[in-house]
């Protein structure tokens, strides 16, 4: 019974915490699209001066922890004389990785339009980045939504690892309630309800807006 | 530049060698277009006719020969510049599904040659009505009919003004019923006096609008002259062959 008690006294301030996740993935998946929509493109680049680092950067952030990520970011670039806070790097570190993921989803969602699509647009004088940004990213975009939607979902998630380097988020939020009360169960419960409640919100939203866009 | 009659030569293609990979289509191709001629091609599938089309407006490069525009060799004009007075119109239409049918038209102009919005409504709307179809001025591809999107994809093509016209089969993904549509608004292109170059299987549409048919058969012309003389009397056992086969 105290637990549940607990759990509703502090439940305003998780929420606070809540609001501070959505906001750390929102700029996260911000810089993770505009990242992944160039490095998407320059994966699929005929040059190998733009194509091989954006291969390279793709691997390397998909084949690394996240945790580790966080950590060169906060711990590691400081001995370089790169102090970032916490919010900071903790945005830069879920942006440049969402960065890679995003990129991914972009090559597939280029790569699904016909390739008549872009013949079309360069055969009427378009320049690539014409073509690109009139004709084959809108389509692409409406094709990627749903995985886009994930990528979002998953990265809101993640975004409690930045609880580690001291970012005032949901999961940080969280501790500090355990460590006052010392109600593990409920308050831990109380956090997965509240992120639970987060990616169904926004799983339905990208449902809505898909069928928006089916029928427009 | 001029033929020996006095014609004036648009486009020379001298020697054009094309390779996929190690697969030669195209192996040394010679050709001229002479102003306001309509040119029919022809010849089996594989044998490098659409491949002579892309190569013109510069959508393949070509690993030998020239091609000139207007006298100068398109590798001098800038590719976007010189696509521009070449218009395009493909076998599967690719019309853009997102945009409706005015703003596929408009959207090139706009960007391209930067022309006011206005005026290049305006010009859509002149060219719609030009094919039949100013009443699907709001519709989207998907709403078309294979017919009406190929008119459209004409309409699109003209929008820049170009002085030539490329046809890759442009009635091939067709219904045979929606044919005719297509056709008839090539035919009042080719009568306006445009510079038309046609890959199709239309021997109809040849006979009656080509003032040159030519027969390209394992990449390279294997014979050329005008419609009666290529349909009726062929010269070559290709030729002969091919036209037998497909009349």
């Amino acid at each position: 019974m105290e637990a549940v008690l607990e759990l509703f006294k502090n439940f305003q301030f998780l929420l606070i915490g809540a609001w501070e996740t959505l906001k750390l993935t929102a700029f996260s998946v911000g810089i993770g699209l505009i990242l992944g929509t160039f490095i998407g493109m320059g994966r699929l680049s005929k040059i190998k001066l733009i194509n091989y680092p954006c291969t390279a950067y793709v691997e390397f952030l998909r084949g690394t922890p996240l945790l580790v990520q966080i950590s060169i970011i906060y711990f590691g670039l400081p001995q370089l004389g790169i102090q970032l806070a916490p919010y900071p790097a903790a945005i830069t570190a879920l942006g440049l990785n969402s960065g890679a993921y995003i990129a991914e989803i972009v090559r597939a969602g280029i790569q699904s339009i016909p390739k008549g699509q872009y013949e079309a647009a360069r055969s009427l004088g378009l320049t690539h980045w014409q073509s690109m940004r009139y004709v084959i990213l809108p389509q692409a975009f409406r094709n990627i939504l749903p995985a886009l939607g994930n990528e979002f979902i998953t990265l809101t998630k993640d975004s409690s690892l930045a609880s580690v380097i001291g970012v005032s988020e949901l999961m940080r939020a969280g501790q500090f309630v355990i460590s006052r009360t010392f109600q593990t169960f409920s308050i831990y419960f109380g956090i997965a309800f509240i992120y639970f409640v987060m990616t169904f919100v926004i799983s339905r939203l990208v449902r809505y807006v898909e069928r928006r866009m089916a029928t427009a | 530049m001029n033929d020996k009659d006095g014609n004036e030569i648009i486009i020379k293609i001298e020697d054009l060698v094309k390779k996929f990979g190690k697969l030669e289509v195209l192996k040394g191709v010679n050709m001229q277009v002479r102003r306001q001629e309509t040119i029919v091609i022809i010849g089996p599938s594989g044998g490098g006719k659409s491949t002579l089309l892309r190569c013109i407006n510069k959508l393949e490069h070509y690993q030998g020969g020239k091609i000139y525009l207007d006298g100068k060799d398109i590798d001098e004009y800038d590719v976007n510049q010189l696509r521009t007075r070449i218009g395009m119109v493909f076998q599967q239409f690719n019309l853009f599904p997102h945009m409706n049918v005015l703003q596929n038209l408009t959207l090139a102009p706009i960007k391209v040659k930067k022309i006011q919005e206005k005026e290049a409504v305006e010009k859509a709307k002149y060219l719609l009505n030009k094919v039949g179809l100013i009443d699907k001025i709001d519709a989207y591809p998907e709403q078309l009919s294979g017919g009406q999107k190929q008119r459209v994809a004409i309409a699109r093509a003209l929008m820049m003004d170009p002085e030539i016209m490329l046809f890759d089969e442009p009635t091939s993904a067709l219904d045979p019923e929606l044919v005719g549509e297509v056709l008839d608004v090539m035919k009042d292109l080719a009568n306006s006096g445009m510079t038309m170059l046609v890959v199709t299987h239309e021997m109809g549409f040849a006979k009656e609008v080509a003032d040159r048919i030519v027969f390209i058969s394992n990449g390279v012309i294997e014979e050329e002259g005008k419609p009666e003389e290529i349909l009726k009397n062929p010269q070559k056992p290709r030729t002969r062959e091919f036209l037998r086969r497909i009349l």
